[in-house]
């Protein structure tokens, strides 16, 4: 049986490209380790300081741009999307948008229900 | 028919194939297998995206109730420090292992571009290893929550509503899931290299496919930390 492949695509590097890749991985693994440790290091902090929650609005909102901060290096870097061409990237990236509706949509919906409970008095 | 040549970056031609994607080569510039993997990788994401977007309506409808979550993971499971308060810090170190692994995979997808058998080998042990290790982590976890009363059913004096305990259950199981699939999926590519099977192919596109899988999973746990634990 033949094991011979159909495949295409940049599969063999040179040693230079691949020491390249090497020091950009390096790179990557750092600043997600930093992003982890900052993020963990913030919630701790707060909790400590802010047992009571005030202004926990604004530590969420941090956690969520370092999130995606962390997404856009393993995406970008270690699932390789950087490198592929823009028409790939696009239908990879494009439906991501849906996400962005279903996640302001259902917060306001959690909202309504929770005003609805308080008004029915559920509680 | 039309036929296809495949240039390579040592410059001289490779393979000669028929009929590659009837065009005579793909559109992406990219091979078909690691394409459907991004495509399934985008299905996945939208069922995790539904399960964590129902996290956060439910937490918005109950938001007075809801338990705080430096509450609910405040001590180490195994009671190594013997009641001693550590917020976050076993979790964190469930996170590095992940990280680690989502590294060991990259490397070993680079020495697979070099063609180096025994380079890939080398990375793929440890990545296999550390999702293995988060597994048992995840146990641990699970056991010390349900002992504290926290279940599927019930809810524990910190955790005060059901809710948590129904979504974190699920969530958290449905990504160890994932983590088992990969680990299994490893294990596999480890016996498949040292076979000697991808040199008879003449790529190590497996493992790139296989890499983009797990890193998919480290991804999505950057999304359940955020939800369960940061947020």
């Amino acid at each position: 049986m033949s094991f011979e492949v159909p495949s295409e695509g940049h599969l063999h590097w040179s040693e230079s490209e691949y020491k390249e890749g090497r020091a950009s991985v390096w790179k990557t693994i750092i600043i997600l380790t930093i992003v982890t440790v900052v993020e963990v290091g913030v919630a701790m902090i707060y909790d400590h300081f802010f047992p009571d929650g005030q202004g926990k609005i604004f530590i969420n909102i941090f956690m969520a741009i370092a999130s995606v901060v962390k997404v856009w290096y393993i995406m970008g870097v270690f699932m390789h999307l950087g490198h592929e061409t823009k028409g790939f990237k696009m239908t990879v990236l494009l439906p991501f948008l849906f996400l962005v509706w279903a996640i302001i949509a259902f917060t306001l919906e959690g909202d309504s229900w929770n005003a609805m409970r308080q008004l029915l008095n559920v509680f | 028919m039309a036929t296809a040549t495949i240039e390579h970056s040592t410059g001289h031609v490779k393979e000669t194939e028929q009929e590659l994607w009837k065009g005579g080569r793909s559109p992406f510039k990219a091979g078909y297998g690691k394409i459907m993997m991004w495509y399934f990788l985008i299905s996945d994401t939208f069922t995790f995206a539904c399960l964590l977007i129902t996290y956060g309506a439910l937490r918005f409808t109950l938001a007075d109730n809801w338990p705080k979550p430096a509450e609910v993971f405040s001590s180490i499971p195994l009671d190594i420090f013997h009641g001693v308060k550590a917020p976050l810090v076993f979790v964190s170190f469930m996170t590095f292992l992940l990280i680690v692994s989502s590294y060991t995979m990259v490397r070993a997808v680079q020495e697979g571009y070099l063609m180096n058998k025994w380079g890939v080998v080398k990375f793929i042990i440890p990545t296999a290893a550390c999702g293995a290790l988060f597994l048992f982590c995840q146990y641990l976890e699970w056991t010390h929550l349900i002992h504290e009363g926290m279940t599927a059913t019930t809810a524990s004096p910190t955790t005060k509503v059901v809710n948590f305990g129904q979504l974190f259950f699920v969530i958290t199981g449905f990504h160890g899931l994932h983590v088992l699939g990969g680990v299994i999926l490893l294990t596999w590519l480890l016996i498949a290299t040292i076979n000697g099977r991808f040199e008879k192919v003449g790529h190590y596109e497996m493992v790139e496919k296989i890499g983009l899988y797990w890193h998919f999973v480290d991804l999505v746990w950057v999304y359940v930390f955020l939800c369960f634990y940061l947020l």
